[in-house]
């Protein structure tokens, strides 16, 4: 049945549903978080072929492990832990298959071929290669904390670290990022913008 | 510090925003939907043939034993390129158009295994290849499909064919679509698809030996008689000569002998070589809806919306002109990104077809309208009713979103 009885409660509520078996929780889950997933997905890895895929997983991941979920009243972050998690696998994968793309040149990713329609997407895709070039746990990092907006004990959270750890990776993705992000004409709009931001607020 | 900060603060809201601006976000959402609830009811089915936890653990136990050895050789399994091979040699190329002449059946084959027929003067594109993902677009015909279903789960090949999907995970089944008047069939053989889009208010679960007819297009009697899916299209008409004997008999057009065997492309080219304004003033309703659809998919936009206007001055009040505000506002929304613009012909469309197989799509797509075009406020109203109305419809995570914001 693809349509089932409507769920009605909170996220704490729904979880309790779905540990229950019922029949409307999955549909609820789904509804609920799928537009929130999905930009953790699309923010934290850029254009990806395989996003809506990755959606599933997060999803039917989450189904399997709603057991193991201790405070019910943050199912959220909880998903959001398994999208990061997901997409640094996806992000492990990738690099696996940018080496065995070497044997086959002809498998290149439609995405790179791909004219950028305005200034905002050329930026965005200068974001992600940039992005592209610090490692995976840096990367999630600064993404953590600046694409999806958390808090520093959030974002440690969502990448399973401690907080001490995750500011000094952070710190390390910020410097590299900005060194090469102020190289780039495309980007300067967009670092301006947060400086002109403070100047007014300061005067 | 604080400047470094606010820099970073600065570009990760444009990043954001930029994400957020993408067309394609909801689309996707709304059609993980299905295929996620899919996967659920498949899974549950198999839940209740769980094997017993001795027998899992020994299961297991040779599973991981297995693996090890099977590391390497299965890393470069899973990653190999998927091909495809048209035809009895020709190397298929991701977009190019596949066709199947009068009299012959053309058939594709995947080197994962799976393989398709489109039938004689069908006509089809292979999207993207992936070792366990594809999206076929089947522009017309009748097309039988075999998809291997690998033993993971995770085959999810999905065909496109006009405003409806069809997502597969491993199965048989045929289908046939009519670009002309938007008709779709399909019957499945083995295994079950889901079938969304349309005029359907939600997703249908197409089971082996079931059969769905799906079809946009008011009731009228068609002025033209159409190859059903247990009919092959006529062999009077060839590659060389695409019109059939009948055609100048009945002194008809060469852009409506077309359109009625679902060139579109080619109906769109005789119409224009024929003076597309005086055709957009002798053509039916449900011609000009196909003449749009054919600009929209093969032409540029302008036309369509030539077409879509002429058909609301010449049919007002029909239900046809009701399904021409709707696809301007999607012209709108999706090539111009005039969102002020969509959201007055997805309105137009809600009070002209209040009940109208497009209402709930108008609904929903009304409310990103607004959304889009800044209009918070309009935007939440039109998520409050949406949900009144469709609290399990395809944009209900989007409007619980706007809610929530």
């Amino acid at each position: 049945m693809l349509t089932p009885l409507t769920f009605v409660g909170d996220d704490a509520a729904l979880v309790q549903a779905l540990r229950a078996g019922h029949p409307g929780a999955a549909a609820a889950l789904y509804d609920r978080h799928a537009g929130h997933v999905q930009l953790t997905l699309r923010s934290t890895l850029g254009p990806d072929d395989d996003i809506p895929d990755l959606l599933q997983e997060v999803f039917i991941r989450a189904l399997d492990q709603i057991e193991n979920l201790r405070e019910v009243d943050k199912l959220s972050s909880w998903l959001t832990t398994i999208a990061i998690f997901v997409a640094r696998a996806q992000i492990r994968l990738r690099a696996r298959r940018s080496w065995l793309r070497l044997f086959s040149p002809e498998r290149t990713r439609s995405w790179q071929m791909e004219q950028p329609s305005s200034d905002a997407r050329r930026a965005l895709r200068e974001v992600y290669v940039l992005l592209d070039r610090l490692a995976l746990e840096q990367r999630l990092a600064f993404v953590a904390r600046h694409v999806h907006g958390m808090t520093l004990a959030e974002a440690a959270e969502a990448c399973e670290t401690s907080l001490a750890t995750f500011k000094r990776r952070l710190a390390r993705a910020e410097k590299r990022f900005l060194e090469a992000a102020r190289q780039r004409p495309s980007l300067a709009q967009w670092l301006e913008d947060g400086t002109r931001w403070n100047e007014q607020t300061q005067t | 510090m604080e400047r470094t900060d606010a820099n970073l603060e600065s570009l990760g809201r444009r990043v954001r925003e930029a994400l957020a601006a993408e067309d394609s976000a909801g689309d996707m959402v709304r059609r993980g939907r299905a295929v996620f609830l899919e996967e659920v009811s498949r899974r549950n089915a198999v839940t209740t043939e769980r094997r017993s936890p001795r027998r899992l653990g020994r299961w297991l136990s040779l599973f991981f034993a297995a693996s090890v050895g099977a590391c390497a050789a299965g890393v470069w399994f899973w990653m190999r390129p998927v091909t495809f091979q048209v035809g009895e040699a020709r190397p298929g190329q991701l977009g190019d158009v596949v066709e199947s002449p009068a009299g012959v059946a053309t058939p594709l084959r995947f080197s994962e295994g799976s393989q398709l027929l489109l039938h004689e003067g069908g006509r089809l594109r292979v999207l993207t290849l992936e070792s366990t993902t594809a999206r076929i677009l089947v522009e017309d015909g009748v097309l039988d499909a075999n998809i291997v279903h690998r033993k993971d789960g995770k085959t999810r090949w999905s065909f496109e064919a006009g405003p409806y999907r069809v997502a597969v995970t491993g199965t048989r089944f045929q289908m046939a679509y009519y670009a002309a008047d938007q008709s779709f069939s399909l019957s499945t053989e083995e295994g079950q698809v889901v079938v969304s889009g349309g005029c359907q208010k939600s997703p249908k679960v197409v089971s082996v030996g079931e059969r769905i007819d799906l079809s946009c297009a008011p009731t009228e009697v068609p002025a033209w008689p159409r190859p059903l899916l247990d009919e092959r299209p006529s062999s009077n008409a060839t590659a060389d000569n695409p019109l059939s004997p009948t055609r100048a008999a009945r002194g008809e057009p060469l852009w409506r002998e077309l359109l009625a065997s679902g060139r579109l492309s080619e109906a769109l080219h005789a119409a224009e070589r024929g003076n597309f304004q005086r055709v957009c003033q002798i053509a039916t309703a449900r011609e000009l809806l196909a003449l749009a659809d054919a600009a929209r998919l093969f032409g540029p936009s302008s036309r369509a919306v030539a077409a879509l206007r002429v058909l609301r001055q010449r049919f007002p009040g029909s239900m046809e002109s009701g399904t021409a505000a709707f696809t301007l506002g999607r012209i709108a929304f999706e090539r111009e990104h005039a969102y002020d613009e969509a959201g007055r012909w997805f309105g137009t469309y809600l009070r002209e077809q209040p009940t109208g197989p497009l209402m709930g799509d108008s609904f929903g797509r009304l409310m990103e309208a607004r959304l889009r075009s800044g209009d918070s406020a309009g935007a939440r109203t039109q998520a409050q009713q949406y949900l009144h109305r469709f609290p399990e419809g395809p944009y209900a995570a989007e409007a619980r979103g706007i809610l929530s914001r």
